[in-house]
Parts: structure tokens; sequence; C-alpha cells
């Protein structure tokens, strides 16, 4: 109950909840007494707020400041580069793992269907589907 | 050849500056920064208790709005929007530090869900008769001798406006943890503000 007395004062409790503490404060003069101490010191605390100025002379905090504000645009301005290089650094193996596929799909296999068109794999499970053209010597292969 | 346009920074509205800054105008972030600065220290340093860290922060902090200020897009003001980075950016640091967590009995309890209803209210004015200076000072040094878990949901509710269940969601922590976390802290300030009283009239 103490801490809905509290809640009270800082306006925190619904509304049924807010009218069952004023019915018990109507009765209960030490709740009244805390209710109103509460109150007293959130008022005091909120309009005396300390003041508390920065130790340093505005050029100085201010230099401070603009010095890491460069430091990162300087970051920034560096980031694009090497996002690029990071880029290339998985598209050579990648470029490389796919001419090696289309070397090997241009060699007919000798359990590659050989009639031209399209078949469906017999594991339909697989979803398989190989495309071979004889006449212009390619083979392409779906995994679905 | 550009016409270049020289603006009157030092007496246009954060609006126009943000609007300037976010075409890359650094002269007018600076304006930003030197108008706003204190604040933003102030809530690193309330945060972090420690000058370097806070002073470290809020400059990060600075560096991060530069970033993301295409980003503001001005449903908050621009005092508020630097206030949530510079609060997110001591939440992520105090974390690093594991230093949110149980750090005395009064959290023990805490966690134990062992809240009493007595607050100290036996003096209903316990800082009459100090000037208003003193009494920040006084509460800025009542604050630091909370545990850091305690003081964070105070400046999150109390200087931040934040709701229990804002607060859940920044720190990371339940809504139930929030509030009785909230309560010892008002329960503890309250202690150390009445002790302030009693080593005045002695």
């Amino acid at each position: 109950m103490t801490l809905d007395l509290q809640a009270y004062v800082d306006g925190e409790l619904p509304s049924d909840r807010r009218q069952a503490v004023e019915a018990m404060l109507s009765g209960d003069a030490e709740a009244r007494e805390l209710v109103e101490g509460l109150r007293r010191l959130s008022l005091l605390v909120r309009s005396h707020e300390p003041e508390i100025k920065v130790p340093a002379s505005r050029e100085f905090y201010w230099s401070q400041i603009q010095k890491q504000i460069d430091l990162v645009e300087r970051e920034e301005i560096r980031r694009p580069a090497g996002f690029a290089l990071g880029w290339l650094r998985w598209l050579v193996p990648a470029v490389g793992a796919a001419a090696v596929a289309v070397v090997v799909s241009l060699r007919p296999g000798p359990e590659e269907v050989t009639l031209a068109g399209a078949f469906d794999s017999a594991q339909t499970e697989s979803s398989a589907v190989v495309f071979r053209s004889e006449s212009d010597g390619v083979t392409i292969h779906w995994i679905d | 050849m550009p016409l270049s346009v020289k603006h009157d920074y030092p007496s246009a509205p954060d609006e126009s500056l943000v609007r300037w800054a976010q075409s890359g105008d650094t002269e007018a972030f600076e304006q930003l920064v030197f108008r706003h600065r204190d604040k933003i220290f102030a809530r690193a340093m309330m945060m972090m208790r420690n000058e370097d860290q806070a002073l470290e922060l809020s400059q990060e902090a600075w560096v991060k709005a530069w970033q993301r200020l295409a980003q503001f897009q001005g449903e908050s003001s621009f005092a508020t929007w630097m206030t949530r980075i510079v609060i997110n950016l001591c939440l992520d640091q105090l974390r690093r530090q594991k230093r949110v967590r149980t750090e005395s009995i009064d959290e023990m309890q805490e966690e134990s869900g062992g809240v009493e209803r007595q607050l100290p209210v036996a003096d209903p004015n316990p800082t009459a008769g100090l000037e208003q200076d003193e009494l920040r000072r006084r509460i800025d040094e009542a604050l630091g001798k909370l545990t850091e878990a305690h003081r964070t949901v105070v400046v999150l509710h109390e200087f931040e406006g934040l709701e229990y269940k804002e607060i859940a969601k920044r720190v990371g922590i339940s809504i139930g943890t929030v509030m009785s976390r909230l309560f010892y802290a008002r329960r503890r300030l309250a202690t150390l503000l009445q002790s302030l009283k009693r080593e005045r009239s002695e």
C-alpha cells in the first residue's frame, strides 16, 4: 500500500485504484502524513535542480567536440572504400566458382540426359531439372 | 558564385540553429553546444558523480547529436532530445561498469520487497530558512550520497519527468523495482535533508 500511496502522489495510479487510495486516506492520518511528506519532498527536489557548470572554457569544450566530429567524419568518408574492398573479397572467389561450374557443365557426362529439351529429375522430392541442348553443347541444371 | 549568408547565431532560436546545423553549418551547431552545454553536463554529472566521466560523456553526446541530427524532427525540444542522448550514454556506461546493482542494505531490503511506510516527515519543512543556492547545493550533496541505482531513478523521475514505465524500460528493471527504488531514494533524501537541518541548528 505504501507504494500505492507514492504512485498516487506521482499521478501514476489508474482511476479505480486512485479512488481506493482516496477512500483510505480519508480515514488514515498516518497515510495522509506520508502522502504530504512525499509531495513536499518531490516538489522541493524538482524546484531545486542542482546547477552545475562545465568546468572548461567554451573554446576548449567545443574544440574537443569538433575534433571528435572531424575524426568521425573522416572515418565515414573512408568507410565506403573499405566496404567496396570487402565485396571484392567475396566477389573474386564467387566468380571463380561460377567459371568452374560452367566448364564442368559444358563437358557432357555419361549419366546426363542427351535428348534436347527439359526433363524433370526422377527424384521429384529434390525438384531438380536438367536442360541439355546438343546443338549448343550446353547443359543447365536447376536445383530447387 | 554561391551567395554566403551570415546568420545571427546568438539571437537565433534553437529551431533555426538546428535547421542550419542539419544542412552542415557547424557554427550553428557550436551555438547549440554553447547554449545547452551546462544542462547536458549537469545531467551527466548527476548520473555519474565523476567530473571526468561526465565531461567525456557530455562531449560524446554532442558528437552523437551531430551524427544523428537528420533524425531530429522536432517532436520534442532540442534540449530534451539532447538530454535523452546523454542519459542513454550514462546508462550504458553505468551498465558497463556494472555499478547499477545491489549496493546497500537499503537496496537489499528493497529487492526483497520490505518497503516500510515511514518517511521522516516530523519536520514539515526541513530546509526552511536556507537560501536557494544553498538549498540546491545541499540537495546536490544529498543526491551524491544516494547509491547510483537510487539516484538514477530520482534523476529520471524528478528532473527528466519520466513515468515509471519509461524509467523501467530505459534502466532495464521492472516497474515494481522502479517504485521501490524511488521510495527508498526519497526516504534517504528526506533523512539526509533532516540531518542538514540538525547540523545547522547545532
